[in-house]
């Protein structure tokens, strides 16, 4: 009997600090967003993390979508040879890419290099008081920290993913044209007849929204990190997975809305 | 006597009273300090020291009780006004707390250069007079913290602390992980610097050198409250069995 009760406790205890967790992180992102639209705004430190995240970005976020497009085109040609339907790899990549590939991959890379680096970075500075010596230096953690990182992100994600959807169809005409024997002319004629504006918005749609999951998340786990080395760590790991498992699922979401 | 008498308050706890859940850390804590005064707050780890020096500079609100800096309340007092006040004071926090990110001088001046957005030239020279009255040496100035030594690095922290001429000094185990002299010379760019600006000092130390070279005043937290509160001199010579306790697990030597 007691040990059904510790059971039911720890689930309780457990469920409870969840609930809390949710709870903190919609507060936080609240007081958050509250600070991007309040002076003073710290140009430079936004600028910063455009470069960071926008910029040095580039080659993690090229390589992985290059790679995607090249992989699809190739499955996809092996697959739909069997009904005879290769002329629609074309299609199939751009879609593929444009809707769900290029923002996902492009938002999973971000959350892996941006989002681990915000939480550490955050953490490290919140065990060795440096946050706490911001507000007693008169200046306000949220609006110096957080916000040019939210800011810079959900700028720069849409930016990212237009980028990696150009690359990642490059990666698919690349196989199709010297692997796969495709005419140039045709494949590219089938890619921009099939490009449709609400595949571009909708992909904005989810990079703008993996740009502030990964902020917000990165920043809420290492804001709220204790327990010196140990913390920053558990803050990285939680900020990454959880960041992740978010993508994943409000990718789904946002494509049910524009496509459900 | 009658100097004190000129002297006004700046800084009166009243019942200060501070939990985390159930767990009481401080209550009933009372003290004040008049302008120019310095006190040590001298206790076990632990204590609550810490947690009433962030009751003091605004990072934790106590659960009840007051604490007025300048004859203004801080409890409950708003955000933006609180801020305000806070800009009088200037602290250094145990580990040093400097921005990883940022330059030497652009450490030091940060406060300032916040509230007057000062051009780089003449936020550099404000830098630099500062750390030349630290005996620090000027090419540190465009190094990053991690690449000058510990005990550089808390004389930054007390340059940035000064930095302004704030009327309240705060510090935080100034001297702790420093080897004696480097401790000794820590101690004497803290009075140096209080008697330089007129600032009064709190400074939480665990050193009994330290507290006899900086403290006008001690008072030792112990068991969730102020146990003893007196002078350098008294806190050798009292009988009270708290503060011989504590000295004498402090420094042994003392009681040989």
């Amino acid at each position: 009997m007691k040990v059904i009760i510790n059971i039911v406790g720890s689930i309780g205890h457990k469920s409870l600090k969840f609930i809390a967790h949710i709870g903190n992180f919609f507060l936080f992102c609240l007081s958050a967003i509250s600070w991007i639209f309040r002076p003073p705004w710290y140009f430079k430190k936004i600028i910063f993390q455009v470069i960071d995240i926008g910029y040095f970005s580039l080659p993690v976020v090229g390589l992985t979508t290059f790679f995607s497009g090249m992989v699809l085109a190739l499955q996809t040609y092996n697959g739909f040879t069997e009904f005879n339907s290769e002329s629609t790899v074309a299609r199939v990549v751009l879609t593929s890419i444009t809707r769900e590939l290029g923002p996902v991959l492009t938002g999973l890379m971000v959350a892996g290099r941006i989002g681990a680096k915000m939480a550490a970075e955050i953490a490290t500075m919140r065990v060795t008081e440096q946050i706490d010596a911001l507000s007693t230096l008169g200046t306000r953690p949220m609006q110096y920290l957080i916000a040019p990182k939210i800011i810079a992100s959900v700028l720069c994600l849409p930016f990212l993913v237009f980028i990696g959807n150009t690359i990642g169809i490059l990666g698919g005409y690349t196989i199709a044209i010297f692997k796969l024997d495709f005419n140039p002319n045709l494949y590219l004629y089938a890619t921009i007849d099939n490009l449709q504006w609400i595949d571009l918005v909708q992909g904005s749609v989810k990079a703008a929204t993996f740009g502030l999951i990964i902020s917000m998340v990165s920043c809420y786990f290492g804001f709220n990190a204790s327990k010196g080395a140990e913390g920053v760590g558990y803050a990285t790991t939680a900020s990454v997975v959880v960041s992740s498992v978010m993508i994943l699922t409000s990718t789904y979401i946002i494509t049910a809305l524009f496509f459900g | 006597m009658n100097k004190n008498k000129t002297k006004k308050t700046i800084l009166d706890i009243k019942n200060l009273k501070k939990t985390f859940g159930n767990n009481v850390i401080l209550e009933n804590i009372n003290f004040s300090l008049l302008e120019g005064e310095s006190l040590a707050i001298i206790g076990a780890s632990g204590s609550g020291k810490s947690v009433l020096l962030k009751n003091i500079i605004g990072l934790l609100d106590p659960d009840s009780g007051s604490i007025k800096i300048n004859s203004t309340e801080m409890v409950n007092l708003p955000r933006r006004d609180k801020e305000n006040i806070l800009l009088q004071l200037g602290i250094t926090f145990q580990h040093g707390a400097l921005f990883d990110s940022l330059r030497i001088w652009e450490n030091i001046i940060f406060k300032v250069q916040n509230q007057q957005k000062i051009s780089k030239v003449n936020g550099r020279k404000l830098a630099l007079s500062i750390i030349e009255r630290l005996s620090l040496k000027p090419e540190i100035l465009d190094l990053f913290p991690s690449e000058i030594s510990g005990g550089m690095q808390k004389r930054v922290a007390i340059a940035r602390a000064i930095c302004g001429n704030p009327k309240i000094l705060l510090f935080d185990e100034p001297t702790s992980g420093l080897d004696p002299v480097t401790g000794s010379v820590i101690d004497k760019l803290i009075t140096s610097a209080v008697n330089t600006i007129g600032a009064t000092a709190i400074t939480i130390t665990h050193d009994m050198a330290s507290v006899s070279r900086i403290a006008d005043k001690v008072i030792l937290i112990d068991n969730k409250t102020v146990a003893w509160s007196g002078t350098p001199k008294e806190m050798m010579t009292s009988n009270n069995l708290r503060i011989k306790e504590f000295i004498k697990t402090i420094n042994p030597k003392l009681f040989a």
